[in-house]
């Protein structure tokens, strides 16, 4: 690969890139990211290559293995252009067929998405419901970027900002261009983008400035920042060039969790190209701003999400939020001035840079402006990675993009924030997603997880979860998150398992509003959320497990007992799937589970086709 | 665990792409699996910095083990999607089939189990990774069946029945000439012949044509985790690319295909890093 | 010098002062456990929270470790301080009920009982111990492992450390193991008096011969006359 000189050099491999375009030759795209990967997209590469060579399709037909498209609930799935079709949930052994019609220029009608609501076919990607309604500024350019290859991201544009950006040699403008767009940092906590960074460009140059950007996605359910990694890491690193001319900072880190080992690859290689094309590094296309960026991993520290301990771990140590202030952007990084932003807000930058603030700040609301990416998981019909602009209600997102329930289970609540957020009842859907409405409605934006809960959820026991998880994510240095966070599990345990009094929902009230005014940092301030929310909407659940000693959603496996029906035929069934051996009875006879040996795992009641399993 | 190694491994960590001590730990434990306690003192000696803070470091963060792990590694992923669908009923499952907690192994040093918080496939809960293989929508069912392939080893393919491995033919990226050699059958196919030299040797190696099959055949015996030159048979020219295997670091060694397409293999001995790439793509 | 505001009172301070200084330089009390004079700030037990600012963003920092700023508002003893003291020492009568520092510091805020499972633990992870040992006595013996309840203090390794020099200020300067040795006579700085507990180092199990970080323990030596 050539090293490019200067800007001009820069130009004309952009402009050869994109004469050397055919818009019109058939292209296979397979998403293959880490859900892709686990659904078997790796297998129909294989096969797909395997045909390609075969049949020496390799001229007439191209393939571009990408990161994910944001559909997860039907992948493995193949896009094709120019024409836009989209084949969901491909089995393997109808890949050799697609390549036929692909190479034929036909569709296979039967092998297309239906409309759950007509049973229509739908054949182009763009007329399915859940793209339709979405607004995929960022998530688009996963379909037409493979991320191990830069010059497909230059070839769609990718880079020309920062080249532009070199050209025009004013890096003030970049500040007030991403303050007037009104960028909010999409981490969770939500602070102005440009405030930060101005605040950093007026910091002394001293020993270099630092520019973070923060994927260390420890959120449980949220996985957006992974899908922008592992399908296109060069966006992340335009993005941090284009920060670092602004605010003046020499030296960038990128600190990605390592339970992301595809992305942690992806972006070794991109940083490497980048590198040797010399769009980073010494000298910038031949210019004077010289900027590097190097690669920390994390290694299992969810508070390692948090400013100081993201700095702290750094820097090499145990990963101990501190006090502020001092603030990062004066003392950070081994005490130099250092501007911490999340993966999604980098990954905006070079959009609001290329397309201008104002077009920028149309979409959203005038608090809120751009698109956020939100991880619609849990019980809902169409899981995956959704886009949407800032300021839409919840409602929308969970029935028309989401597609609602599953089967004849109702929602009951939406799961926002990830740990450090809380539960938003089916009555407050019409609630838009802002950073203020949800704060106010007792839980927070976060980084973006949105998991749906439904009748058979318990919220007891999910506020039990998310504090199990945060007792063990604790840092440990101040007493009160520690011991509060501990404590406060342990009265949820005693709820859960039929031993909670009265007095324990009002004692979680109170340890609850302590703990989030006494301690250090983000995590232990926010840790009662979940807690207090579930409290706030669904006390009646608690109320029953603690008076009935009862579990209406049939969860908390110490309230709830699994006994055969009437039902039961006798087919044996169970008795032979039961893990613990726990069923006995005879051929044609109804069977008995043995409760001292059930360990309630569910496994009868999922293959009983006669329905005869009940949790009582 | 020879002190010699931790050395070399924060020698080379010094250069290159990743920094940070904690990145310095991890390549240290995907070498021996865990974090011996000898290497742990050559490494606060090295770098300056007290065995106190660094005991500190290796016990603080999760994906650290102070204790020898079993030969597989199974993580069940309790991330709240997961659970939602029934994730912790799995991670107890196999706590009781395999009879060990959470961050132990079995006496028979087989398996090590750990959970996870959030692999980040949440559309696909629950998920279970062995030896990082992925599987997604596990039903307490399969927790049998994943604990022997486990066993059994996951990075073990069948060459001749599996649909998914099909030959190559390939030839010299310089000179063009094919490499396939008729005489020598690998896998029920012709081999695919090439000059390598290290230490001073000079020999021939026959690798399998199978896309897929890491079967070799060789003139000297190399030893695990050399890197080693490739030459073209015929025209004598170095066969070297600029990309660097993602998995170890070694220069890729490439090879046209017929059919159009380039296939690139990793120099180092052991190594399976390889990537196939048809045209129509450049770079 | 900066001016600021403590409880309706002004003072002035030197730069780089904390509110903690700033309070005790004009005679108003706040309650501390993790502090030490001449030990650097940690800032972990909480106890000695005040209320800064004003109106919805008011909220509470640890006065030891933040730093006196110009026209700050602070309030040492305002409802929402007192609440929080209340339930961290309900909270620490909860964890470690024997040591006679906490039993004081409960006594004088009225508070009588705990609502929590009672545990004995003999560490409350203040970190007195290892801030002495670093800062005062240059040795680096001991320090924090693991996190969230796991957390603990140790040598690496649970072995005994060659940088330890066996100096016992550690010991000395422990809110949960010295007082404890004083039993009630404050004279005495170590005296076996608290038959019914041992010293915490000696709890250790199958550690024969080495105790805990110091071998044999100073308590013990003692103890043997």
């Amino acid at each position: 690969m050539e090293r490019l000189k200067s800007i001009d050099e820069f130009q004309f491999l952009h402009d050869r890139l994109i004469s050397e375009r055919d818009p019109d030759s058939p292209t296979i795209i397979i998403p293959a990211g880490t859900c892709g990967q686990a659904s078997g997209a790796n297998d129909l590469i294989r096969i797909t290559k395997r045909e390609l060579l075969n049949k020496k399709l390799t001229e007439k037909i191209r393939l571009r293995i990408t990161g994910c498209h944001g559909f997860c609930e039907m992948e493995p799935s193949i896009l094709i252009e120019p024409y836009g079709t989209f084949y969901p949930k491909v089995n393997p052994k109808k890949m050799v067929h697609i390549v036929e019609a692909v190479a034929k220029g036909d569709v296979l009608k039967d092998l297309l998405f239906i409309d759950p609501k007509t049973g229509n076919p739908i054949e182009k990607q763009a007329d399915i419901p859940f793209f339709k309604k979405q607004v995929r500024t960022l998530l688009c350019r996963n379909e037409k970027i493979d991320p191990i290859r830069i010059f497909n991201y230059i070839e769609n544009n990718g880079y020309l900002v920062v080249a532009k950006m070199l050209s025009s040699g004013n890096p003030r403008w970049v500040i007030e261009e991403i303050k007037a767009s009104g960028l909010r940092g999409r981490g969770g906590a939500g602070f102005p983008t440009g405030l930060k960074w101005e605040r950093l460009a007026n910091q002394p140059n001293g020993n270099g400035k630092f520019i973070v950007c923060n994927a260390d996605e420890g959120d449980p359910g949220a996985y957006m920042d992974r899908s922008l990694l592992e399908g296109n890491p060069h966006s992340i690193i335009e993005g941090m060039i284009i920060g670092a001319y602004g605010t003046g900072a020499t030296k960038g880190i990128i600190y990605v969790r390592n339970e992301y080992p595809l992305a942690i690859k992806h972006l070794l290689i991109a940083l490497r190209q980048a590198n040797q094309l010399r769009v980073l590094g010494e000298n910038i296309l031949g210019t004077r701003f010289s900027f590097d960026i190097k690669i920390v991993r994390g290694a299992g520290a969810f508070v390692c999400g948090e400013e100081t301990a993201l700095i702290k771990s750094i820097e090499g140590k145990m990963g101990e939020p501190r006090q502020r202030p001092p603030f990062p952007v004066e003392k950070g990084i081994h005490g130099e001035p250092t501007s911490i932003n999340n993966v999604e807000t980098w990954a905006n930058i070079p959009i609001i840079i290329g397309l201008g603030a104002q077009e920028f700040a149309k979409i959203g609301t005038k608090e809120n402006t751009g698109t956020k990416i939100f991880s619609l998981v849990g019980k809902i019909k169409n899981t995956g990675l959704v886009e949407v602009p800032m300021g839409i209600t919840i409602e929308k997102i969970v029935n028309e993009i989401g597609d609602g329930q599953i089967d004849q289970i109702s929602i009951k609540a939406v799961q926002t924030g990830g740990p450090s957020g809380g539960c938003i009842p089916a009555e407050m859907f019409h609630l838009p997603i802002d950073y203020e409405s949800l704060v106010k409605a007792g839980s927070i934006m976060g980084s973006g997880g949105m998991i749906v809960m439904d009748e058979h959820t318990c919220m007891v026991d999910v506020a039990k979860y998310f504090m199990k998880f945060l007792k063990e994510e604790s840092c440990g240095k101040c007493f009160i998150c520690r011991k509060g966070t501990q404590r406060m599990y342990e009265i949820l345990d005693d709820i859960s398992a039929g031993r909670g009094t009265l007095e324990h929902l009002g004692l979680l009230e109170e340890l609850g509003s302590v703990v989030k005014d006494a301690s250090l940092c983000g995590l232990g301030q926010t840790s009662p959320n979940p807690v207090l929310s579930t409290l706030r909407y669904f006390r009646q659940e608690y109320v029953e497990h603690i008076q009935k000693k009862r579990c209406p959603a049939g969860v908390c496996k110490d309230l709830i007992t699994y006994t055969i029906t009437e039902n039961c035929t006798g087919c044996q069934l169970c008795l032979k799937s039961c893990p613990a051996e726990a069923i006995r009875g005879e051929k044609k006879e109804r069977h008995r589970i043995d409760s001292k040996k059930c360990n309630k795992c569910g496994v009868c009641k999922s293959v009983c086709k006669f329905d005869a399993v009940e949790t009582r | 665990m020879n002190p010699k190694h931790i050395e070399k491994i924060i020698e080379d960590h010094r250069s290159g792409n990743q920094t940070g001590l904690i990145s310095l730990l991890e390549e240290i434990q995907a070498k021996y699996s865990y974090l011996p306690e000898e290497a742990l003192r050559i490494v606060a000696q090295k770098m300056g910095c007290s065995l106190v803070e660094l005991y500190g470091v290796a016990t603080f963060y999760r994906a650290f083990s102070l204790k020898p792990r079993g030969k597989h590694l199974i993580s069940v992923c309790l991330g709240t999607a997961c659970h939602v669908r029934g994730g912790d009923i799995i991670g107890a499952e196999f706590q009781r089939q395999l009879a060990i907690k959470p961050g132990e192994t079995t006496s028979d040093k087989e398996i090590t189990l750990e959970t996870v918080n959030c692999l980040g496939a949440c559309a696909l809960g629950p998920i279970v990774v062995v030896d990082g293989h992925y599987f997604s929508n596990v039903a307490v069912q399969k927790v049998k069946e994943i604990t022997h392939r486990a066993k059994a080893g996951l990075d073990h393919i069948d060459a001749r029945s599996d649909e998914r491995i099909f030959p190559v033919e390939v030839s010299c990226p310089r000179c063009n000439h094919s490499l396939m050699d008729k005489n020598r059958y690998i896998d029920g196919y012709p081999s695919i012949r090439v000059t390598v030299s290290f230490n001073l040797k000079h020999g021939w190696l026959r690798l399998s044509c199978l896309y897929g099959s890491f079967s070799v055949d060789y003139e000297y015996e190399i030893p695990v985790d050399e890197v080693v030159n490739f030459f073209c048979p015929y025209c004598h020219a170095e066969l070297q690319s600029s990309s660097i295997c993602t998995d170890c670091g070694a220069p890729m060694v490439p090879l046209l295909v017929r059919g159009g397409g380039m296939v690139q293999i990793c120099s180092r001995r052991g190594c399976k890093g390889h990537m196939l790439d048809l045209t129509g793509i450049n770079l | 010098m900066i001016t600021l505001h403590i409880n309706g009172l002004s003072v002035s301070v030197e730069e780089g002062t904390t509110l903690l200084e700033a309070a005790q330089f004009i005679g108003f009390p706040i309650p501390t456990l993790c502090h030490k004079d001449g030990l650097s700030s940690y800032g972990a037990c909480r106890l000695c929270l005040v209320e800064i600012g004003e109106g919805p963003k008011a909220k509470l920092v640890s006065s030891c470790t933040y730093p006196a700023e110009e026209g700050l508002q602070v309030r040492t003893s305002s409802s929402r301080v007192m609440k929080a003291r209340r339930i961290i020492l309900e909270l620490l009568l909860g964890s470690c009920p024997q040591s006679k520092t906490v039993q004081d510091l409960a006594s004088a805020y009225g508070i009588r009982q705990q609502r929590f499972k009672q545990e004995y633990e003999n560490c409350i992870l203040c970190g007195l111990c290892v801030r002495m040992c670093e800062e005062q006595m240059m040795a680096k013996a001991i320090g924090f492992r693991s996190r969230g309840e796991k957390r603990s203090i140790g040598t690496p390794f649970d072995i005994q450390s060659e940088d330890c020099r066996r100096c016992g200020a550690c010991i000395y300067v422990c809110p949960a193991c010295q007082l404890r040795c004083t039993y009630t006579e404050p004279e005495r700085v170590i005296c076996g008096g608290c038959a019914n507990l041992p010293a915490p180092c000696l709890e250790k199990e199958g550690f024969d011969d080495m105790m805990c970080y110091m071998a044999p323990c100073v308590a013990c030596e003692i103890k043997k006359d």
